[in-house]
């Protein structure tokens, strides 16, 4: 398939790392800015817009849950025996944002033409301070160098992708400063996630049930209803959204008379939510079928429903 | 799952583990039981919505999970669940609290049909536990009886919690924590409301937490606090402390403490940052046997 007929000494190293990824184990710092030098090379290429071609299985927020994600490869095959599109929200969260994201990075470098890494919400300065990934790369390698080399990787990660002119991925979902997918196409993405605007609209906002555009009584954030998706996708020739972004009970829940749907590829989310994951499988006739699945069985990882007893006050 | 009990500290303590795959124990004259369970599902999460009449509901409800102590003997319940705590949420109302980008969102331009919705996102609930009587012989559920209509009463009093005694290192014969519900405010921050239960051969004790933290804005932490010392009498006393504490990042800057929301993610560490705002100490005589 994809596998180089002569393999220089690059891809039999990559073929290493990736292997030792898959186990788990994370690359030198070393390794990872060699790594995402790379990466930035091959995504710098990328469109805002980048096109897909099917059949490719696309999935939503990982959140660092690595064995996790080892069970979507098992379930939804390897790469890159399956094409894949993922729609962003690799870190934070789960224990193993860094083997989650480097293992992702490392399959883009190796095969390029067969695995797609959109950005989600996540990937960015300022969220992975809050919510997990900053600490983890201070703890796992004594220093925020390969925080730093991630997320300045991030600002290169395609926002959207369109699979087969069809079906238009992204992660979280419409802006109403865009009509059309050249809009998109035509912006400078190439940036930390801004706090307002196309952009940032592009990775937070979230399907309602609600018709027009509603906004959150947080001040900042954009809800998108079915009269919004129906003219979007009609202008686009679109035939569905696919986004991630929420977590759902079943791994993906349709919206707006199946027009939009969202997929979440994180089992038993943080550890505790008991939800089912699900990937999509587009087909070559554009034809899909939702892939459910439930935890990896684990070895050896913290089990945080077994809870200390401490003499709390 | 189980924690490691010590059958010894058990035994001497009077008190015996439930069983059929039920996590809690008797002991005195209670039954503790908790319930950890799954978010609920989408067809439930419809029902709820239903029921509480409202389109908002917190991303994770733990609708299952529960914690339920039961005086044996007269039927009592002090029980704690995720569906009276949004019913106290729904009810307070609390009016939104703006996210720091929301001052750049002013200045956008406004679509057509633009909806300003308007409700407490961050799910601040009053709630402090839920109280029922079994009434009948076959158990059946009165349902929620509030006050006095149930024979319960909860009297201002000035007794405080005997810290002192909470601190000593008595075995803990049960432990277990529920979390009833969670929301990530869109990762603009936490919402979590949680019950924590220890069991020592002297007393039970408990910490209901509603646990908020709006990035760059403000953190509430409202603390219920139940403590009930185990003698034979037929009319046990459960002394019930509230604590209501408020600070907004801006406060907390004017007084030398850090404003990063990573320095935040414990709320039992900086609690003592965030000031008071409301106090009180309450008592319950659990009525005797019926």
């Amino acid at each position: 398939m994809g596998a180089n007929p002569s393999p220089t000494d690059s891809t039999t190293d990559l073929d290493e790392q990736i292997s030792q990824l898959m186990q788990c184990k994370p690359l030198s710092e070393q390794q990872v800015r060699a790594l995402c030098d790379k990466a930035k090379e091959i995504l710098m290429e990328e469109s805002n817009v980048q096109p897909v071609k099917s059949p490719v299985t696309i999935c939503g927020d990982i959140h660092g849950q690595f064995h996790d994600l080892a069970e979507l490869f098992r379930i939804g095959g390897k790469c890159p025996d399956t094409n894949y599109l993922f729609m962003g929200d690799y870190v934070d969260r789960g224990y193993y944002s860094v083997e989650t994201v480097t293992l992702l990075v490392a399959l883009k470098v190796r095969y390029p033409q067969r695995i797609t890494i959109l950005r989600g919400n996540h990937e960015s300065r300022q969220i992975t301070q809050v919510y997990g990934f900053y600490d983890e790369c201070l703890r796992k390698y004594g220093s925020a160098n390969v925080w730093k080399i991630f997320t300045d990787l991030f600002d290169y990660f395609p926002l959207t992708a369109l699979v087969e002119s069809e079906i238009f991925c992204l992660h979280g979902g419409l802006s109403p400063s865009i009509e059309t997918l050249d809009n998109i196409r035509n912006f400078d993405r190439v940036q930390e996630v801004p706090h307002e605007g196309p952009m940032c609209d592009l990775l937070w906002s979230d399907p309602d049930d609600r018709c027009g555009w509603g906004i959150s009584p947080r001040g900042a954030g954009y809800t998108f209803g079915q009269d919004i998706s129906e003219q979007f996708n009609h202008t686009n020739s679109l035939k569905l959204i696919a986004r991630a972004h929420q977590l759902v009970m079943d791994g993906f829940n349709w919206a707006h008379e199946q027009k939009v749907v969202t997929i979440f590829s994180a089992p038993n989310y943080c550890y505790r939510c008991g939800n089912m994951a699900s990937i999509l499988e587009v087909d070559d006739c554009q034809s899909h079928t939702f892939i459910q699945f439930e935890p990896a069985p684990r070895r050896g990882e913290p089990d945080v429903t077994r809870r200390t007893p401490d003499y709390f006050l | 799952m189980e924690v490691e009990v010590d059958e010894k500290d058990l035994r001497s303590a009077g008190a015996e583990l439930l069983t059929d795959g039920r996590r809690g124990l008797r002991i005195s004259v209670w039954e503790i039981e908790s319930r950890n369970r799954s978010i609920l599902t989408s067809l439930a999460l419809q029902q709820w919505e239903q029921n509480l009449q409202t389109c908002h509901l917190p991303e994770m409800i733990f609708g299952e999970s529960c914690l339920v102590l039961k005086h044996v003997g007269s039927g009592t319940k002090i029980h704690f669940n995720a569906f009276d705590a949004l019913a106290g949420w729904k009810q307070e109302g609390l009016p939104p609290v703006e996210v720091p980008a929301a001052a750049k969102w002013k200045f956008r331009s406004k679509p057509f049909q633009q909806v300003i919705l308007d409700y407490d996102y961050t799910f601040t609930t009053p709630y402090c536990g839920s109280e029922t009587v079994e009434l009948d012989a076959d158990k059946r559920e009165s349902g929620e009886i509030s006050g006095g209509s149930s024979g319960l009463h909860w009297e201002d009093c000035e007794e405080q919690l005997d810290v002192a005694a909470l601190a000593l290192k008595e075995p803990i014969l049960f432990y277990d924590e529920v979390v009833l519900y969670e929301d990530e405010l869109a990762d603009n921050g936490v919402s979590l409301l949680t019950v924590k239960v220890r069991v020592m051969p002297s007393s039970w004790f408990l910490l209901l937490r509603f646990w908020l933290r709006v990035d760059g804005v403000l953190m509430r932490l409202r603390d219920t606090r139940m403590h009930c010392v185990f003698d034979e009498s037929a009319n046990p006393v459960i002394l019930r402390e509230r604590c209501w504490r408020e600070g907004t990042f801006q406060a907390l800057s004017a007084n030398g403490y850090p404003t990063d929301s990573a320095s935040y993610s414990d709320p039992s560490i900086i609690s003592q940052r965030l000031p008071v705002i409301m106090h009180q100490t309450q008592k319950l005589r659990v009525p005797g046997n019926l």
